[in-house]
């Protein structure tokens, strides 16, 4: 996120696009609440009606899939009805003109026929928009899980620049992490692309700077971004290229992952396969090798908030069992393997990593001891150096002539659209009380009471009528790749055509259905969008009987016995 | 008693909350958890914050926790068998290894871990693919 957190709620407008912090951040939907009590104007993109929608001045409800469209609509009012910041455009950013090449058919009243959103009401958003400052953009996997993604984030980037709304607090774009260190698997260079602090492994002085520090000669090609896994062990011809062995580390991908069938093949034909996780998964029954962790609140670290937040987390029990922290683990292999790895503790490696990391340099766990949380880029050791709230400050950005770039892409459709076989589309969707393969949360008694399997398709409901659902029924739910069972939830909350579903349950397994389709650039499945089709199960105390089965044959592939599950 | 207060940060989503426990040391055991002042909650914890840490009790719901490294020492779709920590890592070695000869480092992939891990086990698994095996082949959960 350019801006911090605390800062959201004193901007004058808000652009929330594809995000439902409700749901999946309900502290940082707290500060969208302030806002509105404080007076800040609000605009949500979203085809369902969040919670945010429901507070909001203006609320576009488009069509699932029509993103850029819209971004780019809003960018050819701001255009043509003047409301650029001509200075900050001329001083801070280079392609402006480029940009209205590819924005000037995007007319309120083109997008209209693609977002089916009403052409005044994208004029009256823009307008909002433009005339507020500061203005700030929040968005979530509404936005990143398309086949048309990181377009749609320059597009947002677009907005804040024509408009002069970077460089200042409670301004900029914010992509919510939803994850609590997904911020920092990125920051630390779990990254096919990058070593830690985002140096490229294709920069020789990077990559000499790495070599130096950790002695050996280091590999100048990008590496297999973990979305290609699948393909790169089922279908890659080069026997060198092709994945044979697969780490993985505190993942679920036979949960997570697009297309579970595919996913479930890769990891059977992969010849190795090791996990390192906390609970037995979905993974881990097709796994070679396991190996037993510490979680949270067993061992000590830092992760990295979606503000770019440095934050300790630390030990308060002494875990049970014949566990080790990642970090041992991993250098035991290591050191195993011919490449010693020793350290005491966090602390050690944390050093290591700063003294390789310009922007986190000054971050020390003596300064996050002390203030508790240091937003990078923080340079510099002294205490006087507390961070960075917000980024581009004054309008400097972090390009080599400090001037951050127009880009104009235009729109296109997701790569499966609803046909005579499959008439709807389905989107997944997080809820409040899982979080995501609920392997954690479904291991605590007071969560796990909230919501079960096998879960909750979304649908209008003249779609219900039309299929003769109420809610709670088992129903079907089909695509090209697979199925699920689940329970109708009628909401007006939704469009017609339009399904949603949470991706946490095995019975209700929504990654069944959806698609492998990625970002180019980014290499995101389209989660939010695949054709599907739902049916109505005749035989209900069938459907009943079999989900309950299901789910007492996963839970004992989980080593969870049966007489314990007579019991929870 | 008085219990140990240990502060730490939330390990759900990415807003970051602080989160104050209360330690029982005798039972090795958290007796609830209440809302920190972090700078992005200030004081505030959402359902998750407040309950989300029952797993480490492990109550046996849905999964069982993992407490012994495990081989699945007949192949593929074998039981898995408990080994000791020695067995485990040397086997892991020596199959990466013998991989990693035959058919070069970019046959391994690698992931990171975008949850209770934290960076530095993040760092250490990049810095171990990139110079113990060889290859840029990590990524993680982000674009997932």
């Amino acid at each position: 996120m350019s801006m911090g957190i605390p800062e959201i709620e004193d901007a004058s407008c808000l652009l929330c696009f594809g995000y439902n912090g409700a749901d999946s951040h309900p502290i940082v939907a707290r500060r969208i609440v302030r806002g509105r009590q404080k007076g800040m104007k609000i605009i949500c993109v979203d085809p369902r009606v969040t919670e945010t929608a429901r507070i909001s001045d203006i609320h576009m409800q488009l069509k699932g899939g029509s993103n850029l469209a819209l971004v780019n609509a809003m960018a050819n009012v701001i255009w043509k009805e003047g409301l650029t910041d001509d200075a900050f455009i001329a001083e801070h950013t280079k392609g402006f003109d480029d940009f209205l090449k590819v924005i000037e058919k995007y007319t309120p009243e083109y997008a209209e026929k693609i977002c089916q959103v009403p052409a005044e009401t994208i004029r009256q958003a823009a307008r909002m928009y433009a005339v507020s400052k500061p203005a700030m953009i929040l968005y979530g996997m509404g936005v990143c899980q398309f086949s048309q993604a990181v377009d749609v984030v320059k597009g947002l980037a677009n907005l804040a620049l024509m408009t002069g709304n970077f460089g200042g607090p409670s301004m900029g774009i914010g992509p919510v992490r939803g994850q609590n260190n997904v911020q920092g698997a990125c920051d630390m260079g779990a990254l096919p692309n990058s070593y830690p602090d985002y140096q490229s492994v294709t920069d020789p002085a990077a990559r000499r700077k790495f070599e130096e520090a950790w002695g050996v000669t280091l590999s100048d090609k990008v590496g297999c971004p973990i979305t290609h896994v699948p393909h790169r062990i089922l279908h890659e011809t080069d026997e060198k290229k092709k994945i044979h062995a697969y780490y993985i580390f505190g993942e679920d991908p036979a949960q997570s992952d697009p297309d579970l069938a595919e996913v479930r093949e890769a990891l059977d034909k992969c010849d190795f396969v090791i996990m390192q996780d906390i609970y037995m998964n979905k993974t881990g029954l097709h796994a070679d090798v396991i190996l037993p962790a510490t979680a949270w609140g067993e061992h000590d670290g830092v992760y990295t908030c979606a503000d770019r937040g440095f934050q300790r987390i630390r030990k308060a029990v002494e875990p049970e069992g014949n566990v080790k922290p990642d970090w041992q683990i991993i250098s035991e292999i290591s050191t195993a393997m011919g490449y010693p790895m020793k350290y005491s503790n966090t602390e050690e490696i944390w050093n290591e990593m700063i003294a390789l990391c310009p922007d986190f340099a000054g971050a020390t766990y003596e300064k996050m001891e002390k203030y508790g949380s240091v937003q990078w880029p923080c340079r510099d050791k002294s205490m006087e150096d507390r961070g960075t709230p917000y980024l581009h400050k004054n309008g400097i950005f972090a390009t080599k002539d400090h001037k951050a770039l127009f880009y104009g892409t235009d729109w296109h459709p997701p790569l499966e659209l609803e046909n005579d076989e499959y008439p709807m589309t389905l989107s997944t969707v997080r809820e409040v009380g899982h979080y995501s393969v609920r392997t954690m949360t479904g291991n605590c008694r007071m969560l796990r009471n909230l919501e079960d399997e096998p879960g909750w398709v979304q649908m209008n409901p003249q779609d219900c009528r039309r299929l003769h659902l109420s809610k709670g029924e088992l129903v079907k739910i089909l695509s090209k790749r697979g199925y699920c069972i689940t329970r109708c939830l009628p909401t007006e909350r939704v469009k017609t055509g339009a399904t949603y579903m949470t991706y946490q349950w095995w019975v209700g397994a929504c990654n069944e259905l959806t698609t492998a389709y990625l970002d180019p650039i980014s290499n995101t499945p389209e989660y939010k969008y695949c054709a599907c089709r739902v049916e109505k199960i005749d035989d209900q105390e069938w459907a009943e009987r079999h989900v309950k089965e299901l789910y007492a044959q996963i839970r004992t592939q989980m080593g969870i016995s049966a007489e314990k599950e007579a019991r929870s | 008693m008085a219990f140990e207060q240990v502060q730490t940060t939330c390990p759900y989503c990415g807003a970051g909350c602080q989160i104050m426990f209360h330690v029982d040391r005798e039972k090795n055991q958290i007796v609830e958890a209440v809302p920190a002042m972090g700078r992005t909650n200030e004081g505030t914890l959402c359902l998750k914050g407040h309950y989300g840490w029952d797993y480490l009790n492990d109550p046996q719901l849905l999964t069982k926790r993992l407490k012994n490294p495990m081989i699945r020492k007949g192949g593929k779709k074998s039981p898995l068998v408990e080994v000791s920590w020695e067995e485990a890592i040397s086997y892991v070695a020596e199959k990466l290894t013998e991989i990693k000869e035959k058919y070069g480092p970019d046959a391994i992939m690698g992931t990171g871990s975008a949850r209770g891990a934290g960076n530095e086990a993040n760092y250490l698994m990049q810095k171990f693919m990139r110079a113990c095996i060889g290859t840029n082949n990590v990524d993680h959960c982000a674009r997932i």
